[in-house]
């Protein structure tokens, strides 16, 4: 039996931990580069600004500022809009939409010229994109109406692989009085959703009417990601 | 068949019953749902004054921003009849009751105007005046318009009534009428320059029929010519009347004689205010507005088939009909069209003004239609269509001042109040029962804060700062996003929720955590 006495211990751990620190650091240098080889900055196309005026960025407690430009945001290669042309649901029969069809949330078209948007009656509703399978989400954009300055209330967004969103269900991002979010004001740039690579198949949208009126509008959503290996 | 027996002037009081009718009818369109649209900024300014002066304040001629006192001095009696005792019990209907007499004042008044431009002619005019969606849209809103188009009506008929009667008593109440209109809009100079080139066209007119027919032939009933002995007595009647009245409303009732100095500085103010001020607008955007809807291109094309039948006959022989007082309206209609369009500042209610003399042209296309159509059956078409454009004209009022009055796709509702500033002070209410707040202190620090003033009046401890300022210690704030750092600061332990005041313009409402038992 080998016994070592204090100062030989400290040794050998120092020699250890110095060989041990190296090693980390080489697999994580080596891993960020991966990682960052690996991610491009998420583009898409911005409709043209249509209300008057540049945005003032402003800085107020627990209020989101107003995007002056798009975020630059990370996502992996060969992320795409899963979302275009993808089959909507909503929380209201066809014929209780007050204006649209669920198409136009995944048509592609972010003009928010008329015609290109849907108007949910008032309350809390919601629409449901059906990925078809299930992804990895990386984000999720979201053009309420971007015409005018204005506010959606308790915008809440859910990811699940269950289509009654019963079980399974991660909420994204939540700015109603229970969630952790901020109000934000609406404009061309849309809202860009940080899903932290989420899984799912259907991705559910709430909002509880708005600044304008208690319709609840939506012109576009991109759900970006990737087919789930 | 013929029908060409030409339709018989009723007795004045049978003619009376006839208008009294219609502006009862007018007055049963105007007062439903009268408090639910919410207060434009404008008539929460206005909704202020009267709370100011319920409060015995004097009023206080802003030549700034606000208009002249009529509206107030009309109103104030009023809302005190209908038990109004300060500003936190006025309601919207009290206020806007003043506005839709002014509007009902206005069809009854067509009764007087019969023997200017023909009973048919008048009937049509009031039944326009009485149920377009513009006049009854407007005539529901706490301004001056109405106020304002009922005085003009009134100089336009006593003016003249007092040059055919060479009467000083009616030159007076012409005086009284112009004075009215100056207290209630800088505007109305406009409006005089117009009447007096109407007034010139037909002086005009009147020495060419004399010349041709050789004096006398054809009696121009213009009343103008010749000139005659009381003529300067009536002139002198007319603006004694008008300088008393004036003097007597800008001073409210002599009490504030530093008015004068003010309106000197309001010619500047809105003279700047006429190149645009943010509310610049093409020369055709009148046009556009009247236009809007399913019958208001076609009261349009009537109004100027009006106009040609006027200048056909102007051209032609003169008939039996008072030709003269339609020429004066033909040219008062295009000078006032003229000059609003030409002006860059145009608000939508403006259009008020013009829509007297459509009414009236229009009556008398209309009138022009039935008298050249002798048939039965084309007589029996006519009236067909005529109620068809009843029936659009039904339905475009509905929707635009019932259905969708605030909506921001309604071309009368101009930057109005978004329904959902409502629910601020119930959120305050709300939230200060739960934190135990009995008086809640509400700190609104904005640039341009109306019309909260108004919505907030309920409440006892309400201040208004500017961004720049420290408001201090405050229960709720509401404030624009770009507040200052030390508000900032301060707002980190309050929770936000936005309300939309005006399409465009967010208000961010910071209420305190509530406390749980």
């Amino acid at each position: 039996m080998v016994r070592v006495g204090w100062s030989g211990c400290a040794a050998l751990q120092f020699f250890m931990c110095k060989w041990i620190s190296k090693i980390v650091a080489v697999v994580l240098f080596s891993a960020t580069i991966a990682v960052a080889e690996d991610k491009i900055p998420l583009t898409t196309s911005l409709p043209e600004a249509v209300t008057t005026g540049t945005p003032v960025p402003f800085i107020v407690p627990k209020l989101d500022p107003e995007l002056i430009e798009w975020p630059k945001f990370l996502v992996p290669a060969g992320t795409t809009n899963l979302a275009l042309g993808k089959k909507v649901t909503s929380s209201v029969s066809d014929s209780d939409i007050i204006t649209g069809t669920l198409d136009l949330i995944t048509d592609g078209d972010k003009t928010g010229d008329d015609g290109s948007w849907i108007a949910l009656p008032p309350g809390k509703q919601w629409v449901q994109i059906d990925l078809t399978k299930e992804a990895d989400i990386y984000a999720i954009n979201v053009w309420h109406y971007h015409s005018q300055k204005r506010v959606y209330r308790d915008v809440i967004v859910q990811i699940s692989d269950d289509p009654t969103f019963s079980k399974g269900v991660a909420t994204v991002y939540d700015n109603s009085v229970s969630g952790n979010d901020h109000p934000y004001i609406e404009n061309r740039f849309g809202k860009l959703i940080d899903t932290k690579g989420a899984k799912g198949r259907y991705v559910r949208l709430f909002s509880n009417g708005n600044t304008s009126d208690k319709l609840n509008h939506y012109i576009e959503v991109e759900v970006f990601g990737k087919p789930a290996a | 068949m013929d029908c060409s027996s030409p339709i018989s002037v009723p007795s004045p009081k049978i003619r009376w019953v006839i208008f009294l009718t219609l502006a009862l009818l007018a007055l049963v369109v105007r007062l439903p749902q009268l408090g639910e649209r919410p207060m434009h900024t404008d008539e929460s300014i206005n909704g202020y004054i009267i709370g100011q002066l319920l409060a015995g304040k004097e009023f206080h001629y802003d030549p700034q921003d606000r208009h002249g006192p009529a509206l107030a001095a009309f109103t104030l009696p009023l809302v005190k009849l209908e038990g109004a005792k300060n500003f936190s019990e006025l309601t919207e209907s009290q206020l806007r009751v003043s506005t839709v007499l002014a509007g009902t004042a206005t069809v009854l008044l067509f009764g007087a105007a019969v023997e200017m431009f023909g009973f048919v002619a008048c009937v049509i005019a009031a039944l326009l005046f009485a149920f377009a969606p513009l006049s009854v849209y407007y005539n529901r809103y706490f301004i001056h318009e109405s106020l304002f188009v009922l005085a003009t009506f009134g100089l336009i008929i006593s003016g003249w009534q007092a040059m055919q009667r060479k009467s000083i008593w009616l030159a007076g109440l012409a005086g009284a009428c112009a004075a009215l209109m100056l207290a209630c809009k800088e505007t109305a100079p406009l409006h005089f320059f117009a009447l007096a080139l109407a007034a010139l066209a037909v002086r005009f007119w009147s020495v060419r029929m004399r010349l041709r027919f050789n004096s006398g032939t054809v009696r121009t009933d213009n009343g103008l010519l010749p000139a005659h002995p009381k003529l300067l007595k009536m002139i002198m009647a007319a603006l004694a009347i008008f300088l008393f009245i004036t003097v007597l409303l800008f001073t409210w009732f002599g009490q504030n004689w530093q008015v004068f100095a003010d309106l000197f500085h309001a010619v500047g103010n809105f003279t700047a205010r006429a190149g645009g001020e943010g509310h610049e607008k093409p020369w055709w955007y009148y046009l556009k507005l009247l236009c809007d809807g399913q019958s208001g291109g076609i009261i349009l094309i009537l109004s100027l088939l009006g106009m040609v039948s006027v200048t056909s006959q102007v051209l032609g022989r003169p008939k039996l009909q008072p030709l003269a007082p339609r020429i004066f309206l033909v040219v008062y209609a295009l000078a006032i069209f003229a000059t609003y369009s030409a002006i860059p500042y145009k608000t939508p209610w403006l259009a008020l003004n013009f829509w007297l003399p459509i009414a009236l042209l229009a009556g008398i296309a209309i009138e022009w239609i039935w008298f050249v159509t002798t048939k039965c059956w084309v007589r029996s078409v006519v009236l067909i269509l005529l109620l068809g454009l009843g029936y659009l004209m039904q339905q475009d009022t509905r929707l635009r001042v019932f259905i969708k009055p605030a909506d921001e796709k309604n071309p009368y509702a101009y930057a109005h109040t978004i329904e959902d500033v409502l629910d601020l002070p119930k959120r305050i209410e709300t939230v200060a029962q739960q934190n135990n707040l009995t008086q809640p202190r509400i700190a609104v620090i904005a640039t341009d804060a109306w019309p909260l003033p108004w919505y907030l009046r309920k409440f006892s401890q309400v201040g208004f700062w500017q961004p720049e300022q420290d408001p201090g210690a405050a229960d709720f704030y509401i404030t624009t996003s770009d507040v200052s750092p030390p508000l900032a600061e301060r707002l980190k332990s309050f929770r936000p929720d936005f309300y939309g005041v005006r399409p465009n313009v967010l208000l961010i409402l910071w209420t305190p955590e509530i406390k749980r038992n």
